[in-house]
């Protein structure tokens, strides 16, 4: 991992297109502002981690079959609508 | 005179077999395979899907996996279980997926499904996967997390619009 130390108001560059840059540093907390092309996504690290968290639980806990299921559809609080023709 | 097209023209199915922890081997038509231009975070190395109604009459789908026999994620068609959300796909993402920017794209919704209770199932709207389906390209598109929850739950009375 590259490390580097900057100031507020100093900024690093990566590649052509994206800065980051330290806003200001108080407390505890530091405010970063990142400029970077529009193609390019930049959200908080918790998000993704979230996503990652979620995906994992949505595929180890996926049933082997959805039998299971066949007994919560059919009450009135679902709001699962019938299917609608699928096209071919 | 007509000659008889009964035979349905010899098209060649030439359908690949995958072997799949779930649905033991499976033939699938190379047509249908859906590439995520990225794959899903946390599972790098699955890139190619296929789509598996699990019935005729369920809204269920199976995302199953071609790379790793085990991974298959059940999903359900947003429009069927939340018929007003928009997720948003920035133009970027539309060009990643080979769509005009006027193209209707398919959203899915991962659901995760608490093996010891069903009932207790979740929606991820904060990660829906949006596909082209005429190139049969797709990816998972992080939305905003200040307006979707990564487990919405499906099964509710409580929040009736």
């Amino acid at each position: 991992m590259l490390i580097l130390a900057r100031k507020a108001g100093e900024a690093i560059a990566i590649g052509d297109g994206i800065k980051v840059r330290v806003l200001e540093i108080k407390g505890g907390q530091v405010k970063i502002g990142v400029e970077a092309p529009a193609e390019i996504m930049v959200h908080r690290e918790e998000i993704y981690l979230r996503i990652v968290e979620e995906n994992t639980r949505a595929a180890t806990e996926a049933p082997a079959d959805l039998s299971s299921l066949a007994s919560v559809f059919g009450g009135d609080k679902t709001r699962i609508k019938p299917q609608p023709k699928r096209d071919k | 005179m007509h000659a008889m097209t009964t035979a349905t023209c010899t098209e060649k199915q030439e359908g690949i077999t995958v072997s799949t922890s779930r649905f033991g081997q499976l033939s699938v038509n190379p047509e249908k395979i859906i590439t995520m231009t990225s794959p899903f975070l946390g599972f790098p190395d699955s890139k190619q899907f296929i789509v598996k109604p699990h019935g005729e009459e369920s809204p269920f789908l199976w995302l199953q996996s071609l790379d790793d026999p085990k991974l298959a994620f059940v999903v359900i068609q947003a429009t069927i279980l939340i018929p007003q959300y928009q997720p948003e796909i920035p133009g970027l993402i539309r060009q990643e997926l080979q769509a005009s920017p006027e193209q209707l794209l398919e959203t899915l919704l991962v659901l995760t499904i608490p093996r010891e209770n069903p009932e207790g199932m979740t929606a991820n709207l904060l990660g829906p996967v949006v596909i082209n389906s005429e190139k049969r390209l797709a990816k998972q598109v992080l939305q905003d997390p200040t307006r979707y929850d990564a487990c919405w739950p499906v099964f509710t009375m409580d929040h009736e619009e």
